[in-house]
């Protein structure tokens, strides 16, 4: 191999190794802000031109799934217009006897900042979207993402200026106390390198079955309680199991999202310090 | 001017990236236009150019990435060793060289990522990465680099074709 081809490839990964150093104490932050600021109107504009073409492709090379999907959408349409129509009924029942109008005003007292979609990390490692809030919005760390349906998209893992970064709740990092709103069954829901997203950690004998909505527990302060998170696609119960295998599909579809919600008025807690 | 063009090209691949790539899924994966252009200007235009631009791209995708600035730039590095390969001219044909470079530097670019994310205490669930993520990413990287391997001959036959001026 050259001398030089190695002294450029020491060179390289001696720039990279400062770049992050640099990065860990945020002093390239402006630089970066900078960048993004000049991008994320560039980026934003290619999204939205690119998108019908996207659709027009992935149309064609889905063909079979979307068949297949077309079919279970109409069996899934009948059964949400049947139980649409149930619901109806409830939902009369329930205004009669509490009041429904006071239950629509239960999220008066969350703050949402309203943001757009305009880029996505360049790996497949990582699922993670970037938004145009940044700090100067009142954006945080750790703060909820939810989609314009109210559903949860992810959390805030890096905050700019005026941009952020979003990690999904499909990234394999990606962690959140969860229960199930109709048995109360509580686990963790995590996402995986493939994308999809389980709930770990429920007992074996709990009882968990297809359909069932998943919410956030709220369990160690990082969350607030009772945000949806997704619905119950399959359950594995294998023998000499602790836990159950739970699958969980996002009502949101992450692939399209344009528009997000940031739930500003949660703040996440700290950890308790331990003292020795 | 062939530097200037192909640092425009690389601007081009990482704006491109994280704004239209995402909408091109394929086997689940999104290709890496930035590692394929990179790939195949080194076939095509030689490994002078490509160790310029290597860390340029580097450098300018760790910008608009979610990743600290330098981490894209370390992920492409290796690329640069490969820019070797290319010289010791193994096969008679370009194109196969190109495809396992591209395999190859996928690789090591997605490893790179988790090998970070482990070094700050995040869990990776090796097996199932490289099942869905490193494979499929580099035969989908793969797949890309025909057409761009292809397009970059095309303008380079007329790059030399130009008539100098003077």
């Amino acid at each position: 191999m050259q001398v030089r081809t190695r002294t450029w490839f020491g060179f390289v990964v001696l720039a990279s190794v400062l770049f992050l150093a640099a990065s860990r104490v945020a002093f390239l932050d402006p630089l970066e802000n900078a960048a993004l600021s000049v991008a994320a109107p560039i980026e934003s504009g290619l999204r939205s031109t690119t998108r019908p073409v996207a659709d027009f492709i992935n149309n064609i090379t889905d063909i079979n799934r979307l068949s297949n999907e077309n079919a279970s959408l109409r069996e899934e349409n009948e059964l949400l217009t049947a139980e649409n129509a149930r619901l109806t009924e409830a939902e009369q029942e329930l205004r009669d006897l509490q009041g429904f109008l006071a239950l629509r005003g239960i999220r008066e007292g969350d703050a949402f900042v309203q943001a757009d979609v305009f880029a996505t990390d360049p790996s497949n490692t990582l699922q993670v979207i970037a938004i145009n809030r940044g700090s100067n919005d009142g954006i945080a760390e750790r703060m909820l993402v939810l989609s314009p349906q109210g559903s949860v998209v992810g959390t805030v893992s890096r905050v700019l200026d005026s941009a952020a970064w979003v990690t999904l709740v499909t990234d394999q990092t990606s962690a959140i106390s969860a229960l199930i709103q109709e048995s109360r069954v509580q686990g963790v829901v995590a996402g995986s390198a493939d994308g999809t997203l389980n709930m770990e950690f429920v007992e074996e004998t709990a009882d968990v079955k297809e359909g069932d909505l998943v919410l956030t527990s709220g369990l160690g302060g990082d969350h607030p309680s009772g945000e949806l998170i997704g619905s119950v696609i399959e359950v594995d119960r294998a023998p000499q199991q602790l836990f159950q295998e739970v699958r969980v599909q996002p009502l949101a579809d992450f692939t399209r999202l344009e528009t997000v919600l940031i739930l500003s008025s949660f703040v996440a807690q700290d950890p308790e310090p331990t003292t020795p | 001017m062939n530097y200037a063009i192909g640092v425009f090209a690389v601007l081009v691949a990482v704006i491109s990236q994280v704004a239209i790539m995402p909408a091109f899924s394929i086997f689940g994966v999104q290709p890496n236009l930035v590692i394929v252009l990179l790939v195949a200007w080194m076939v095509v235009r030689g490994r002078q150019e490509a160790l310029v631009l290597i860390p340029i791209a580097g450098f300018t995708m760790g910008l608009l990435d979610s990743q600290p600035l330098g981490l894209a730039m370390l992920a492409l590095a290796p690329l640069i060793l490969m820019t070797v390969f290319r010289e010791l001219r193994l096969v008679d044909s370009d194109i196969l060289p190109a495809i396992a470079l591209t395999m190859a530097a996928t690789v090591v670019y997605e490893y790179t990522i988790m090998v970070t994310l482990v070094l700050r205490g995040e869990s990776v669930t090796w097996l199932a990465s490289v099942t869905s993520v490193l494979v499929p990413a580099a035969i989908a990287n793969a797949l890309l680099l025909i057409p761009v391997y292809w397009l970059i001959r095309i303008f380079s036959l007329g790059l030399r074709q130009r008539p100098a001026f003077g």
